[in-house]
């Protein structure tokens, strides 16, 4: 072929191969390998870094339930102390003023006795006294000395009788 | 091409100075070395452009790989982050596409030096620095070193043999990855597929053969033809037609005419900007899809 255009040039066949694998050679080791190793590094990275973002967002709300939940608990609490202690409060209150009801019924119900019994030593001594009075009364008025067995006869029916009386009042 | 004072042999035909921006040049041999048998390893002026290119390529690429897996910031600067996304497109697309997850990584550095040579190669060649070499060896009327560097084409990736050297070791490659994946001998029985009638054997196998052997002259013409094209469409609209204008109507209507041929000249420039791109990607792209057909014979 005479055209310079498709000249067949075996040298420049050879030095094309040679050179090429030359430059692949040296690009693979100096170029390609750590350009491939620093972009799947970073890539990594990146990737790495997405899913510790991932999972702090996770945690975040793990610890924000958390704190809710506490939060929740902390409120109940309180709400139970504060109505336990409304309800111990009340129970006290009705203690003391159990006792003092108590104290005050018991108080009155002596005091009652007490008067009873004043009460019913008075009627018996004013009995005495009126027993006494219608004696003196009575032998005045017959003038004369009953004998004691007479003496103690009346006596006697008149206790009777009064006694009767007070049970009928 | 601005015409050596010094060179009575020069040739005035306008086709041949058109053939001569794009082809290589025997006549002026930068430096003799021994021949072996056919083989002549004299540095003519497409080996001095290939070393070139070489050099470019490695210094340029471990400049900025290095520079930037080292840098403290690990951000990449404007040329390192294009590079990248050339490199991330052509791993997603290209190499995962068409090789595979489980393969790829064999061949990634063989597709990307491919595409960074190819594209050095082809922009080196837009560069018309050996034009300005020329025109300081006309105003110094002949430089001894300069004066054979400024004969023969300056588009190192437009000569078919260079072409052919590397679409060669991409049939090395696809080869070579065919018989590591399946064995030698079920690599090549990969290349009839099984279920035909055998008569159709006697027709599919050859077809496949020469489909196989077609895929590097496939390669090394298509690159060829699209740097040759350019040049010479670049060429014929810069020189040839002022020349022929000056020749016929005069001075003052060449300069009239470079109007026009430098405001096409432009055109077809930023056209083979495109295609200096493309060129580089469509070689390493069918590397990565030859490779990919000797590895995925089952799909």
């Amino acid at each position: 072929m005479d055209n310079p255009l498709f000249i067949i040039d075996p040298g420049l066949f050879i030095w094309s191969i040679i050179i090429f694998l030359l430059v692949l050679f040296i690009l693979k080791r100096y170029a390609w390998t750590p350009l491939l190793n620093f972009i799947d590094e970073r890539e990594k990275e990146i990737s790495d870094s997405l899913a510790m973002a991932e999972s702090a967002k996770a945690d975040l709300e793990q610890v924000r339930e958390e704190s809710e939940k506490i939060l929740n608990e902390a409120k109940n609490q309180s709400k139970s102390i504060v109505s336990d202690g409304k309800q111990r409060a009340e129970q006290s209150a009705n203690t003391i003023l159990n006792d003092a009801k108590q104290k005050s019924d018991e108080f009155v119900l002596d005091a009652k006795k007490k008067i009873d019994v004043e009460k019913k030593r008075a009627i018996k001594e004013i009995k005495e006294e009126v027993v006494d009075l219608s004696l003196d009364l009575a032998s005045q008025v017959l003038q004369r000395n009953v004998k004691d067995e007479d003496n103690n006869k009346f006596v006697q029916s008149s206790l009777k009788e009064i006694n009767t009386d007070e049970a009928k009042s | 091409m601005l015409i050596d004072k010094t060179d009575t042999s020069h040739s005035k035909d306008p086709a041949e100075v058109a053939i001569d921006h794009v082809a290589n040049s025997y006549d002026h041999i930068i430096l003799h070395l021994p021949s072996l048998g056919v083989f002549d390893f004299s540095i003519t002026k497409h080996v001095f452009l290939l070393i070139l290119v070489a050099l470019i390529t490695v210094s340029s690429m471990i400049f900025l790989v290095q520079n930037y897996i080292s840098s403290k910031t690990k951000i990449p600067g404007k040329t390192m982050n294009f590079i990248e996304m050339i490199i991330l497109y052509m791993r997603e697309n290209v190499l995962k596409g068409f090789i595979g997850e489980k393969y790829y990584k064999d061949w990634d550095a063989l597709v990307y030096t491919i595409f960074f040579f190819f594209l050095i190669g082809n922009f080196l060649g837009l560069i018309p620095i050996f034009d300005f070499l020329g025109f300081i060896n006309y105003l110094a009327g002949g430089i001894p070193v300069v004066k054979d560097l400024i004969h023969g084409g300056n588009t190192v990736t437009a000569n078919i043999n260079l072409n052919f050297a590397l679409a060669t070791i991409t049939f090395c490659a696809f080869t070579i990855a065919g018989i590591r994946r399946y064995g030698f001998f079920h690599h090549w029985k990969n290349l009839a597929p099984p279920g035909l009638a055998w008569p159709l054997y006697f027709i599919v196998v050859p077809i496949e053969v020469m489909a196989m052997l077609i895929r590097p002259i496939s390669l090394t013409l298509r690159l060829a033809g699209n740097m040759m094209g350019g040049h010479l469409a670049l060429i014929i609209f810069t020189q040839l037609f002022i020349i022929e204008i000056a020749k016929n109507y005069g001075i003052f209507a060449a300069l009239g005419g470079s109007i026009f041929s430098v405001s096409l000249s432009i055109g077809v420039i930023l056209l083979e900007i495109i295609v200096a791109f493309i060129q580089a990607y469509v070689f390493a792209l069918l590397t990565a899809v030859y490779i990919g057909m000797g590895v995925n014979v089952d799909h």
